[in-house]
């Protein structure tokens, strides 16, 4: 926690977050005095999904997001808890820039999506060409910015051209200066109302879309290639894509286990609210899962390490995502009779 | 996973201080963020994606002093880009793009051109037309 303040020299208080959206999102909540924590944005917000996206590659590497596409929470959130809100896009990156500066100007704190390979306060090692990170730009300063990055334990600063180039920088999934606030808040949210829409919205992506690479589809999907991946590839290729998985597994701010540790802690927090003892129960069956996802990566791992020397084989890692699909599965059918009784 | 289980490996060459939020469980079986110091699995996947990048700098580096492509492949392999993305970026349609990574081709562009590719880049106009003797240390 760091304080800090804005234009008009409100306070704002800086907390470390696991994930950038949800913490942006959380950020914004808090600015407007709405106390709420991360896991509970991340929930509302249906933050939880998978989708196996092969056609997609900034920089190369295959998209395996294990997170609903960048924006959506945001916006799920702020209308689930009825609250004003703007989202905005730009063609020219002077007049995005010159916007943001007059909003920020008003003591409103900006929320953008952002491409990470240009922000340089990150070290080398983290920066690629990804656009989708967001972050909350403070207040203007000379030369630049004052940004809040949930993902970062403190403030930091970002040069003007950096963030210009971050919000404009052309490529697979443009941000096209992508930027949101939230204007007015309702005071007192109805907190069961969102959680059951968000569980409910959770469920349907999980379970029913038609299409074999989103959802419980899309995990059997990615498991049965990685089972027979060797026929297809050689070794090398094989694994790197396999280390294409756990970067977004593990490595790219997902509090651990692909979300499911952030999902759980959301679970955990809504069956104090209801005072529900099966909210309860799924929260704990939700940690078993991030645990074989975690699991997962670590097969994963010695095989990349030791290059299928060892026992480890592509066929246990693939039936270990198998076997995380089926719990899943099971998990969200389960989640969806349970939010059926819940009242608001 | 509990709170003692959060990966607090010392990977100091790759975390550089930045500690990411992990969401453990505490004594009471209570879910609580912990920042974590950083992980060595982490750091194995992450090591092998930057040394894609930093191989493909280095062999576009040498073909450029070998003078089998011209500089401008040098500094789109460096700023990750492809064609496509340097294209897009500079305002140039990619297959002029793929013809100017041929060094004969690139020494005749205009200024106009190399004018928004530096822009594109974030170099300057003369840093495109050379690349460094020795590879860059990172």
């Amino acid at each position: 926690m760091t304080l800090e303040s804005t234009a008009t020299g409100k306070p704002f208080v800086h907390h470390h977050a696991a994930h950038c959206e949800s913490g942006v999102t959380s950020a914004f909540f808090r600015d407007k005095g709405v106390d709420i924590s991360e896991p509970m944005v991340f929930g509302i917000g249906s933050g939880i999904f998978f989708g196996y996206l092969p056609f997609i590659k900034p920089a190369g590497m295959t998209i395996t997001t294990f997170r609903s596409q960048p924006g959506a929470i945001f916006r799920k959130v702020a209308k689930r808890l009825s609250g004003d809100f703007v989202v905005k896009t730009y063609r020219n990156p002077q007049k995005g820039m010159d916007e943001l500066r007059q909003v920020l100007k008003t003591g409103q704190i900006v929320g953008l999506k952002t491409n990470l390979y240009w922000l340089t306060y990150f070290s080398e090692r983290f920066r690629f060409n990804f656009s989708g990170h967001n972050l909350i730009v403070l207040r203007e300063i000379e030369n630049g910015f004052r940004i809040s990055d949930p993902t970062l334990e403190h403030p930091v600063d970002c040069p003007a051209a950096d963030l210009q180039r971050a919000r404009f920088a052309r490529g697979p999934m443009e941000a096209h200066g992508y930027m949101y606030y939230l204007t007015s808040v309702n005071p007192n949210p109805d907190l069961r109302q969102a959680c059951i829409k968000g569980m409910k919205d959770s469920c349907n992506l999980m379970l029913r879309i038609p299409l074999p690479i989103f959802g419980i589809r899309g995990i059997r999907f990615l498991a049965r290639k990685i089972i027979s991946i060797t026929e297809k590839f050689d070794l090398n290729e094989a694994c790197r894509l396999l280390a294409d998985i756990i970067r977004w597994l593990e490595d790219t701010g997902t509090g651990g286990a692909g979300f499911r540790y952030m999902y759980a802690a959301f679970l955990q927090e809504a069956a104090d609210l209801f005072g529900s003892a099966e909210l309860a129960s799924l929260s704990e069956e939700m940690t078993a899962i991030g645990h074989d996802w975690r699991e997962f990566s670590l097969v994963a791992t010695r095989i990349i390490k030791q290059r299928n020397k060892s026992e480890e084989t592509f066929a246990k890692a693939g039936g270990l995502m198998l076997n995380c699909a089926n719990r899943e599965e099971i998990f969200f059918k389960r989640l969806q009779k349970v939010v059926r009784k819940l009242k608001t | 996973m509990k709170i003692n289980e959060v990966p607090q490996d010392d990977v100091p060459d790759y975390s550089e201080g930045i500690k990411k939020g992990n969401y453990a469980l505490d004594d009471k079986g209570k879910y609580v963020m912990v920042p974590s110091k950083g992980w060595v699995v982490d750091e194995m996947i992450n090591r092998m994606a930057y040394d894609e990048y930093k191989v493909k700098e280095e062999e576009a580096r040498k073909a450029v002093l070998a003078g089998q492509k011209s500089p401008l492949a040098y500094y789109m392999e460096l700023r990750q880009m492809t064609p496509e993305i340097l294209g897009k970026t500079a305002g140039i349609a990619a297959f002029r793009v793929k013809r100017h990574l041929r060094p004969e081709i690139f020494a005749r562009l205009k200024p106009s051109v190399l004018g928004a590719y530096a822009n594109a880049l974030a170099i300057t106009t003369e840093e495109l037309i050379t690349v460094p003797k020795n590879p860059r240390e990172r």
